[in-house]
């Protein structure tokens, strides 16, 4: 398939520095979610579980917002998952992009949410809220992971079953790709709600506190022998997931220090 | 809510925080780096790649004066997207504690 690439022709001069890529897709799970691709510059590189600065080329100067890339660091396009916020700076004017559009994107990806920032072990924990799934949709769709890593158990809570959609499907498809299903046995998703009925309901903290997650999953409490984590979510549900594995004993690590948990702090909900 | 950077930076400027701020919102001095507190998107990327610990959060009980001093050299210094060199003797002063009295004004050559 060739995409058409059509010059942006926005009235505003895309700033230095930035590439301008063209929306090949966008789809809308609910009246707040939603996911769309674009174009990806042959130059720009980034590790899956990054994050990287988008905007919209409707002002001289735009407002940026840090945004997970969802997609894998093997795709041809780079595919974002978002929330849309009302009166939102960006998101106001970003759930309306179509097909065609041109859609800002700085050249530096940056972020802890990534393979080399976590010790060896053997299961890896990914814990998400809301849109905090995005850099998982990244990372289980990547087969480094499953090299590192024999079980990935990715988790994500949201208000209403509605929401869970995006997470269904990813998993789904992961499992029938060609070039990570085969990899990708060792994946589950336990998605939970914390509103609306569900066969899974409650936060993810008190789901591990009670042990009611283990009992579900089959497996044993979190260890730091076994068990990496990565978090990504709103602010209160990374400090309590953070409590949560430090209970277990994980420790917080980074890019220059690998250790048994990340925690990404640029996500916005 | 922004990173500051404090003086362990001063005389090191080791710039491992340059590499991977998503928003280039360093400024370069002649001995030390800032953050320019309006641009930094409070990401913390940047916060454990230093070696000498110089970055932390403004919620740190110790970032009190520095987030004045790094918005008043940020507008006076010029942005570093790039990392460069450190300064040969960058190890010397790694250790050093109390060095706000080292800062100089000047902003880095280009």
């Amino acid at each position: 398939m060739t995409i058409e690439i059509i010059q942006p022709d926005t009235g505003f001069p895309i700033p230095a520095g930035v590439f301008a890529q063209t929306v090949t897709s966008v789809q809308h799970y609910t009246d707040r979610l939603f996911k769309f691709r674009i174009t990806r510059p042959e130059s720009f590189r980034f590790r899956s579980g990054e994050f990287v600065m988008i905007g919209l080329p409707n002002a001289e100067k735009p407002v940026f917002r840090a945004y997970s890339i969802a997609s894998p660091s093997w795709d041809e396009e780079i595919e974002f998952y978002s929330i849309k916020v009302e009166d939102g700076p960006l998101t106001e004017h970003l759930q309306k992009v179509k097909v065609g559009d041109t859609v800002l994107m700085r050249k530096k990806s940056t972020g802890t949410l990534v393979n080399d920032a976590l010790l060896p072990g053997k299961r890896l924990w990914m814990f998400s809220t809301g849109t905090g799934i995005a850099p998982f949709a990244s990372l289980i769709r990547d087969p480094e992971t499953y090299e590192k890593f024999e079980e990935v158990i990715l988790t994500h809570t949201c208000r209403d079953v509605g929401e869970l959609t995006y997470g269904k499907e990813l998993v789904a498809a992961v499992k029938d790709d060609p070039l990570c299903g085969e990899f990708a046995q060792g994946l589950r998703l336990y998605s939970t709600t914390t509103r609306e009925d569900y066969p899974f309901q409650g936060r993810i903290t008190d789901l591990m506190a009670s042990g009611k997650v283990f009992d579900d999953l089959g497996l044993p409490p979190i260890t730091p022998e076994i068990d990496r984590g990565m978090i990504c979510g709103s602010m209160a549900m990374l400090r309590d997931t953070k409590a949560s594995l430090e209970g277990f004993g994980l420790v917080e690590g980074a890019n220059n220090r690998p250790d048994t948990f990340v925690v990404e702090r640029a996500f916005v909900d | 809510m922004t990173y500051v950077v404090t003086d362990a930076c001063i005389n090191c400027k080791y710039q491992d925080c340059i590499e991977v701020c998503p928003v280039d919102c360093f400024y370069e001095g002649e001995n030390m780096i800032v953050i320019n507190t309006d641009e930094c998107i409070d990401c913390g990327v940047c916060e454990p790649e230093c070696p000498v610990d110089a970055i932390i959060p403004d919620s740190d009980l110790a970032a009190g004066p520095w987030v004045a001093i790094n918005q008043k050299y940020a507008e006076m210094w010029p942005n570093i997207a790039e990392k460069g060199t450190p300064p040969a003797d960058a190890d010397d002063w790694a250790e050093t504690k109390g060095k706000l009295d080292l800062l100089s004004e000047t902003p880095a050559s280009a």
